[in-house]
């Protein structure tokens, strides 16, 4: 909201320079965002928080400037001279749980025209269009006092009598923006005889309106209930300065005072006569009071305000109090009415003391169980993990594009095509909530591809959301990642395939988890290349899959290099954190030496190495320490369809030296085995 | 013993100009060697006057052992300078870059954000999660914003159905959590959440850190203190702090805590818009109404709770200026950090 401090100075004679005002406000509650100055004026730019609807006016403004300045505030005149004729036009509320309150003048004999040039000044400084007189003066009495005022033309209201009543069935109106509306049943509506003259609040209807050719104005002047200002105003569509005002709450007291004022206003602008009022007020406004006790308000803020003092305080904004020794009494005035419980008065007593006046101390409290738990503690060792890998972490949108499932080719009845849709989305690209990180990590790499960016690798981890059927959708951790390598750039040449790289990652970084058990096969998914992609389960259950992109998905990528290696993976993050490893416990080191014995062993191509390394299990002695495959060989002087597969035996008593004596025998045992198990032939011996 | 002199002096004249250890072999055998002088000088021994004998025999000695002594050294240095000479053959370039890309990044929000965490886990504060996508009772109703309150504008919602949103902020998960946990409590809630808007200053999705205190009596000061000593870890010990008056429906009093620009120390710039302050966090005691929704008894208890914008943090940590940087996840940015 836009207020001239020119206009404030009206009401309280502030002699401080503009940035003292503005600072002085914004450490009572009332932020200035911003002070332009025009001319000899400085413009405020407040910003009004939903809470203090009692500042959305100048004198609202000009109330706090008077308390923070320990100054007096001064109300323009608004008496209207007695003896003034009975008004023609007669009000009736019928629905008074929307509306307490409904009064109105009429003004005969009125000429439309021109605002003077003080008042159409500053409309324009605080933002509003000048228009005539009188839509001037209601807007002129709604910036300067807060309350919203209407203006009829009193010779089109049928039968000269006004209706307050909710809408009932059918109601259709026409409002001043031309627009047609057929309000809800429960809304609020002005009627005059069988029509509605204007949506209660909102916005004043085009039949009932000020025209040029207007010769006598009925001005409304009422207290509509805010939910139900607030309601309509939604259910239309339509937002007016009036009932941004009234849905936060209006001076149900006050508004007597802003209708003569603009009574006033208009006949100094355009003539005419003011009529006696019309004030309709069934049952009168009481001020809630609230008990309060000084103990509790220095309690809850640490203080030790003494008790004069915080009866000043509220005293100078207006409320009431009373002291009844360790309590007092509080009686806010109508502008404050949402003050009712004891916080709000402490509230009132910390801004105006001065919250920079408040100590600041370390709290004094037991120490508890953080409950903090090691999921959190897990993911972040999760994370260093796998970036000493040399993953980068990335942070996407939750938001997917539905049709990006189509292009990773995943299956009607999937799992990841039960996505949580928005209702209302920024863009239809962005409709749905994730059920896979894959599609943004496809973008990150596109994004980077396209500048040049020759390394890509990324991790993220974050929730996908998939719709169960419960009410809330079931919420997933996901880790996932993609690797992309552009080989014919790099100084120090890796050969390894993008495959085992990603998966030696992923390996090392299980191993420092202390995640065991973990198996890998071939994986099903179709946007992986069917020779090129496991899956990684736990026993039976399946965690995720690692794997080339297919040609398929790449070719709908779209890319600019030719036959690129692209690795993703996705896996179960919350499935996986589970299997983490909480004990470590001691081995001793091995005293003695061990002796080593090396076998490479000529396979068919198709039995896979995990299958062989199995087989070793099988073989039972008390001397082997470990078997580790070292060497795979495929090609020349290999025959075809056969590999070559080398394994490293270590071999230890824990108790003495191994002599070759004792060893050979137990070797030669397992060479057999092994071949017999795999059907294979030693190599090259 | 003129001869003896003589000898020493043509074994220094000789090993002066050695210049390979084949030479200086060739030196050892002419002096030292079964058939070298001294050695034949040692045989004629006997053919001395037994006066003369024990001092030529003597000096004769002195002389062996500083010539063996000399060619010892001799052998050492060249050896010392062949081994010099095959390393320098065996020398890399070290300006060759070392091989590149060991380690990744941590995202710099996620930086940020342990950061926070790891403050405030030092003050004895646990971490709690919450859904993201989340009842309109637990988002709103609960934090004392009911439907039709004008609060509900303050943020743009994104709406699964009727009664399920996007979480707009991190506060639905200090009901969910005092719902499940007796005072005392001492929390932080990091995590994604959601608003329906997209600018140069909003992204639809963004972090928040909340942070709630409860216990039996928890004031005012109590927020500040744990505030201050927060912001002075993350931003300096230097760094101003002020608290003014606000609003959020789910505290009372609300408090906006501001930091001195630290752009430009306070004195007025484009960022702080001239006022000399940055916006940094929310806070407020928390309103009894939403103890009372969450099943904790206002008069027994008070609180304050708080809650910060991860992403301009991070942006005022480390001078960035563009926040939709922070989705794009170009890795010539994200290496920066």
């Amino acid at each position: 909201m836009r207020v001239s401090l020119d206009w404030i100075k009206e009401f309280v004679e502030v002699k401080a320079p503009a940035r003292e005002v503005a600072d002085r406000l914004t450490m009572a509650g009332l932020e200035i965002e911003g002070i332009e100055k025009i001319g000899d004026d400085s413009v405020f730019e407040v910003n009004v928080t939903p809470n203090r609807p009692d500042c959305l006016s100048i004198l609202g403004i000009a109330r706090e400037v008077a308390a923070a300045f320990r100054l007096p505030l001064m109300l323009p005149p608004s008496q209207i001279p007695a003896g003034a004729p009975a008004s023609a036009v007669g009000v009736e509320i019928v629905d008074a749980d929307l509306c307490a309150r409904y009064a109105g003048r009429q003004i005969s004999g009125v000429s439309v025209r021109p605002s003077p040039s003080w008042m159409k000044e500053r409309l324009e400084k605080c933002g509003i269009r000048a228009i005539n007189n009188i839509v001037d003066v209601t807007n002129y009495v709604l910036l300067e006092f807060g309350h919203p005022l209407h203006a009829f033309d009193a010779d089109r209201l049928e039968d000269r009598k006004i209706r307050v009543a909710r809408a009932g069935k059918g109601a259709k109106i026409v409002t001043l923006d031309g627009a047609e509306h057929t309000p809800n049943e429960d809304s609020l509506l002005i009627w005059a005889g069988i029509h509605p003259v204007a949506v209660a609040g909102v916005m004043g209807g085009e039949g009932s309106g000020v025209t040029e050719t207007t010769k006598n104005i009925f001005l409304e002047s009422a207290y509509f209930e805010p939910t139900s200002v607030r309601r309509t105003s939604k259910q239309l569509g339509l937002r007016s300065e009036a009932s941004y005002r009234f849905e936060r709450g209006t001076d149900i007291e006050f508004l007597e005072r802003a209708l003569d004022r603009a009574a006033l206003l208009m006949k100094e602008t355009g003539g005419g006569e003011i009529h006696e009022i019309v004030d309709v007020y069934p049952e009168k406004y009481m001020p809630v009071k609230t008990e309060v006790s000084f103990s509790r308000v220095n309690r809850l803020l640490g203080t030790d305000i003494p008790k004069q003092e915080i009866l000043d305080i509220l005293n100078r904004i207006g409320i009431g109090t009373e002291d009844r020794g360790e309590t007092f009494v509080v009686t806010p005035p109508a502008y404050l009415r949402d003050i009712r419980h004891t916080v709000d008065v402490v509230e009132e007593i910390a801004r105006i003391y001065g919250f920079g006046n408040i100590p600041a101390r370390l709290p004094r409290t037991a120490l508890s169980d953080g409950g903090t738990g090691t999921k959190v503690s897990d993911l972040d060792r999760l994370r260093d993990s796998i970036r000493k890998t040399g993953f980068t972490e990335a942070v996407n949108y939750s938001f997917m594009n539905i049709t990006d499932l189509d292009l990773l080719s995943i299956p009607e009845g999937d799992g990841r095509r039960r996505a949580v849709a928005v209702m209302n989305p920024l863009r239809q690209e962005d409709g749905h909530m994730r059920t896979t990180l894959l599609p943004s990590l496809l973008q990150n790499f596109m994004h980077n591809i396209s500048r040049g960016v020759r390394d890509i690798r990324f991790y993220e981890i974050s929730k996908v959301f998939i719709d169960e059927g419960g009410q809330l959708p079931m919420e997933k951790l996901r880790f996932s990642g993609i690797f992309y390598r552009d080989r014919s750039a790099s100084l120090w040449k890796q050969d390894l395939p993008g495959f085992f790289a990603v998966k030696g990652c992923l390996e090392a970084v299980f191993d420092e988890l202390g995640i065991r058990g973990l198996s890998w096969s071939y994986s099903g998914e179709k946007f992986l290349h069917q020779g090129k992609a496991a899956d990684l389960s736990a026993g039976d259950r399946r965690l995720g899959s690692l794997g080339e992109l297919s040609p398929a998905v790449i070719e709908r990528l779209d890319l600019k290099i030719s036959k690129p290696e692209i690795v993703a993976f996705e896996f179960d993050l919350d499935s996986i954190l589970g299997l983490i490893g909480r004990e470590k416990t001691y081995r001793q080191i091995p005293r003695f030496p061990a002796i080593e014995r090396d076998m490479a062993i000529i396979l068919d191509d198709g039995m896979a190495a995990a299958e062989v390394r199995a087989y070793f299990t099988g073989y039972s002695s008390p001397y082997i320490e470990s078997v580790e495959l070292f060497d795979y060989y495929k090609g020349k002087n290999m025959p075809e369809g056969k590999k070559s597969l080398a394994f490293r035996v270590v071999y230890r008593a824990n108790d003495r030296t191994l002599t070759d004596a004792e060893v050979e025998p137990v070797h030669k045992g397992l060479v057999d085995f092994i071949l017999s198990k795999t059907s294979g032939e030693l190599r090259g011996v | 013993m003129d001869e003896l002199d003589a000898l020493r002096e043509s074994f220094r004249a000789d090993l002066g100009s050695v210049q390979s250890l084949p030479e200086l072999q060739q030196l050892r055998n002419k002096y030292a060697g079964k058939k070298g002088i001294l050695t034949a000088q040692l045989k004629s021994l006997s053919s001395i006057s037994p006066e003369q004998r024990p001092l030529f025999g003597k000096t004769l000695n002195e002389i062996k052992e500083f010539v063996e002594e000399e060619l010892r050294n001799r052998e050492l240095a060249f050896k010392e300078g062949e081994q010099e000479k095959r390393l320098l053959a065996e020398r890399i370039d070290i300006t060759l870059p070392g091989r590149p890309g060991l380690f990744g990044r941590a995202h710099p929000i996620n930086q940020i954000l342990d950061e926070i965490k790891g403050i405030f886990v030092s003050m004895g504060f646990g971490i709690e999660q919450g859904p993201e996508i989340e009842l309109d009772y637990y988002n709103f109703e609960a934090l004392n914003i009911p439907k039709d309150h004008p609060a509900r504008d303050m943020q743009d919602t994104f709406y699964v159905s009727g009664d399920v949103v996007l979480r707009t902020h991190t506060s639905p998960v200090q009901v969910r959590t005092m719902e499940k946990r007796r005072p005392p409590l001492r929390i932080i809630v990091p995590g994604k959440v959601y608003r329906c808007d997209s600018d140069v200053t909003h992204t639809p999705m963004f972090h928040q850190v909340e942070g709630l205190m409860v216990d039996t009596d928890v004031s005012f000061s109590d927020l500040k203190g744990v505030l201050e000593l927060f912001l002075h870890n993350l931003f300096g010990k230097n760094t101003p702090v002020r608290f003014r008056p606000s609003y959020f429906p789910f505290t009372e009093p609300s408090a906006e805590v501001d930091i001195g620009c630290i752009f430009c120390a306070g004195k007025g710039c484009r960022i702080c818009k001239t006022t000399g302050w940055i916006e940094i966090l929310g806070s407020g005691m928390v309103n009894p109404r939403v103890f009372e929704m969450a099943g904790y008894d206002p008069d027994e208890y008070s609180g304050f709770a708080f809650g910060m914008g991860v992403e301009r943090i991070t942006m005022l940590k480390y001078g960035i200026d563009d926040l939709r940087l922070f989705f794009e996840n170009d890795l010539r940015f994200l290496r920066q950090f």
